[in-house]
């Protein structure tokens, strides 16, 4: 029993990071565009996000420390410190774009505008990370983003063209109408949301509130294994429904709404309610991670206390940068700036900023220092060395193509 | 004991004797046959041992909020080194981090709840 509960941790990780605006935004918009020709990007960054947060559990299992805080000690100060400002800005760019989600779901339950909501959003958003517990929320928004499965079940409803869909996803590359540039443009999304930097901040720091011990790497390898496969089928979910419906008629997603349209024309008002609650939870869930994830990464640069298990007078430092952090990400939105728009120029810039992230984790998990005997074996590094030429390439082209294809025309 | 300042001690986690972090070890404090009498620890010493421009900012941000002078702990409050630094006595029984004590008393211990 405590064994499933601890799954639940990778859950919300897996739903709540994995699913989240941006895949939300970047499935729906390569399905209209392009069916499901970028599938076979999101199993790659399934696989991706797997072969790290691994690297991360094991390195935070064995050394019971999170990966950010040894990444100063084998960076050395200088380099750690351009890290810690990329990833924090990130880590708070995509807490915007979160935080625009949920208030873009609350809008089309009420109609009343989402720039309302975005106070109260990032209100209750702060409430939750200051005074509830946090089991208690991992569970309530685990279990929630689980409504997305009707997306995925939906699709059956919508009466598929399962050869045209076939097609798409034996045939990789743009479809007539597209060009190259926009197939990678959107490729890169894609990789992007999978493998959102946040995503191992936050496990590997949950794993050390938690106090793993190399007894709990089962317990890792399992959130690792299920959850993010899980969360990368209902990213899945959002692709297949564009691509059955807006992808035939020509029409682009531009808005949440549109997003969530095709589970209500499959079942109904009942398929919305999900779909929302599920949406709603998702973005809020990631909403919490990269808000802690904000204050974790600055926390464990300098050393100071950190953790949502720690009562706030223990941890001044680290909530006042959880509560600056959301202040940002609250302005960035209240410019007006399309949360959906920001969303996209979030995973382009996460797409650069994911080298920072993923090779201080492939160097701490080859050190015998920290891991003994439990370093990479050969399937990891090589996995971890492909990721990397692949993580390194998108970083590369992000901006390129971005300019090129005017963030994807 | 045997160790590399540059390789095992510096910009490692401090934790007090029951895991509670300290701090990094920003700096340390050599004595005249280069020993290592005493860890630094603050922004402070960060930002002058990183130097440069940025370095100045993180020190003179640091000194406007509060901390004075790097934090000083004693080597002989050091147990063990490993993954990180642990010390063998308490984190209350060390100098409190000047931004943590000024954060907590103008802004944390005013919002309700802080202290649960």
């Amino acid at each position: 029993m405590k064994k499933f509960l601890g799954i639940t941790l990778g859950i919300l990780t897996a739903v709540g990071g994995f699913v989240d605006i941006g895949d939300i935004v970047s499935g729906s918009q390569s399905g209209a565009r392009f069916g499901i020709a970028h599938v076979w990007v999101i199993v790659v960054g399934v696989v991706g996000i797997c072969v790290y947060a691994e690297m991360a559990g094991r390195v935070t299992a064995i050394s019971g420390r999170p990966v950010f805080d040894l990444v100063r000690e084998r960076l050395g100060p200088r380099v750690a410190l351009v890290n810690l400002l990329g990833s924090y800005a990130i880590t708070v760019f995509t807490l915007g774009a979160e935080l625009g989600g949920v208030a873009l779901a609350l809008q089309l339950l009420s109609s009343a505008p989402y720039l309302t909501w975005v106070p109260l959003v990032a209100l209750l958003l702060w409430l939750a990370l200051w005074r509830v517990r946090f089991e208690t929320l991992e569970r309530i928004f685990g279990l929630a983003g689980l409504a997305l499965v009707v997306l995925v079940v939906g699709v059956f409803w919508l009466g598929p063209d399962v050869g045209a869909l076939r097609h798409q996803a034996l045939h990789p590359g743009p479809v007539p109408g597209e060009t190259w540039a926009t197939y990678w443009f959107f490729a890169i999304a894609l990789f992007a949301s999978a493998m959102t930097p946040y995503e191992v901040f936050f496990f590997s720091s949950g794993g050390v509130e938690e106090k793993w011990t190399p007894r709990d790497l089962v317990v890792a390898r399992a959130n690792v294994f299920l959850g993010f496969p899980l969360g990368g089928l209902l990213a899945f979910g959002f692709m297949v429904n564009a691509a059955v419906v807006y992808h035939p008629i020509g029409m682009r997603v531009d808005t949440l709404g549109q997003a969530v349209l095709p589970a209500g024309m499959a079942l109904g008002e009942l398929g919305i309610a999900l779909i929302i609650l599920g949406v709603f939870a998702a973005t809020f869930g990631a909403a919490m991670e990269t808000g802690l994830s904000a204050g974790y990464t600055v926390a464990q640069f300098f050393g100071w206390s950190w953790g949502k298990l720690r009562r706030p007078r223990s941890a001044a430092r680290f909530h006042t940068t959880v509560l600056v952090s959301l202040l940002i990400g609250v302005a960035a939105l209240l410019t007006t700036i399309d949360p959906i728009q920001l969303t996209e120029y979030m995973l382009i810039f996460s797409a650069v900023a994911l080298p920072l992230t993923y090779i201080p984790i492939l160097v701490v998990a080859n050190d015998r220092h920290y891991l003994g005997d439990r370093v990479n074996g050969r399937l990891a590094n090589l996995m971890g060395v492909i990721y990397l030429v692949i993580v390194v390439a998108a970083a590369v082209a992000a901006i390129p193509l971005m300019v090129f294809t005017r963030v994807g025309g | 004991m045997a160790l590399l300042i540059g390789f095992d001690l510096l910009d490692r986690q401090i934790l007090d004797r029951d895991g509670f972090p300290v701090g990094k070890v920003d700096d340390v404090e050599l004595d005249d046959e280069l020993r290592v009498v005493a860890l630094l620890t603050g922004q402070r010493a960060f930002g002058r041992r990183i130097g440069g421009v940025l370095g100045r900012w993180i020190g003179a941000a640091a000194a406007r909020l509060a901390e004075k002078e790097p934090r000083r702990i004693p080597y002989d409050a050091v147990d063990h080194v490993d993954a990180a630094v642990h010390l063998s006595v308490r984190a209350e029984l060390l100098p409190p981090p000047a931004l943590e004590a000024w954060l907590d008393q103008h802004l944390i211990r005013r919002i309700p709840g802080a202290g649960e």
